[in-house]
């Protein structure tokens, strides 16, 4: 039965065999430290403020189509297609519990700490998420989560002068420096690592994967 | 008989094959998948592999289509519902005789 399991779950593992779901990631974590970065050290009437939306959207669908080419050009050819079953109650429960679990820590930490520390707690839930999830199909994927734990709590504690100076031009949220740096230096030092983290599993996954022969599959 | 000596003769013995199992099992936790995901997963040869889709789909359990990727053929294969149940069923009966 045991083994009956494993195989209900290798399809599962099988999403991020080729690291190109962190690097998508890590682009995402660290496309959004720039368009922050660029909104923070920009004037108010530039055009970083005025369309930030516009440039976020065009990198999220720049990320869904080249992680989509990726796949379709290098993945499925060598290894095979998979669609996966569109499970909408699992992923319901699992945003729920996530929610949930981070509105509880915010209820009991709100009165020690301030919205800098909540923030960084936003970071460990998600590493947490990601070394469950990335952490099944290879161990030293938990090295990259504890990484990314210890990262926010060395954030965290972070002299608040420096921190406040990454966020402090932003003109719109001059109260915010310390929160917006928080979140500022989070989202490069996870992009950063899922970048390391998905660039070793596509390394390991074009050496240990032979390009395909032109035949049927 | 023993009840469960009984449940395990009563296995779906289509399903039984260790080989046909994987597929199965496989398949049943996606939508659909090709060819070379069941060969790469498996790691059963091509011929073999043909051979237990081909009695699979036979039995009602597998449908498959085939397509193009770009100029290469492709062959998708998912589990029809009649497989999917016969898998659940499969699963409940080892359990019980185990």
């Amino acid at each position: 039965m045991d083994q009956i399991r494993t195989l209900l779950d290798r399809p599962k593992l099988y999403n991020n065999i080729d690291g190109v779901g962190e690097l998508g990631a890590s682009i995402l974590c660290l496309g959004y430290s720039l368009i922050l970065l660029l909104i923070m050290r920009s004037p108010a009437e530039s055009v970083w403020h005025r369309s930030s939306f516009l440039f976020f959207v065009g990198m999220l669908l720049l990320i869904h189509y080249g992680t989509k080419a990726v796949k379709t050009r290098i993945t499925y050819p060598r290894t095979g297609f998979v669609e996966h079953r569109k499970q909408w109650r699992t992923a319901a429960i699992g945003a729920g519990v996530g929610a949930l679990a981070t509105f509880a820590l915010t209820v009991v930490f709100r009165r020690r700490w301030d919205n800098s520390m909540l923030a960084s707690l936003g970071w460990v839930v998600l590493a947490t998420g990601y070394g469950y999830n990335a952490a099944k199909a290879l161990r030293w994927k938990w090295f990259i989560a504890g990484a990314m734990a210890v990262a926010s709590l060395v954030i965290t504690f972070l002299p608040v002068n420096f921190v406040r100076a990454v966020g402090r031009e932003f003109p719109a949220r001059p109260d915010q420096a310390k929160f917006l740096g928080t979140i500022l230096l989070s989202a490069m030092v996870y992009g950063a690592l899922l970048m390391i983290s998905g660039g070793i599993s596509f390394w390991l996954y074009l050496r240990h994967t032979r390009p395909p022969a032109q035949e049927g599959q | 008989m023993n009840p469960q000596i009984r449940t395990l003769a009563d296995l779906d013995r289509v399903i039984h094959e260790p080989g046909r199992l994987m597929i199965v099992a496989l398949l049943s936790a996606v939508a659909r998948a090709d060819f070379l995901y069941l060969q790469h997963e498996t790691g059963i040869n091509k011929g073999t592999l043909s051979s237990h889709l081909t009695k699979l789909e036979e039995a009602g359990y597998v449908a498959v289509t085939k397509t193009y990727r770009g100029k290469v053929p492709q062959t998708l294969l998912c589990l029809t519902d009649a497989g999917r149940n016969a898998f659940e069923q499969y699963r409940r009966k080892l359990k019980e005789a185990l």
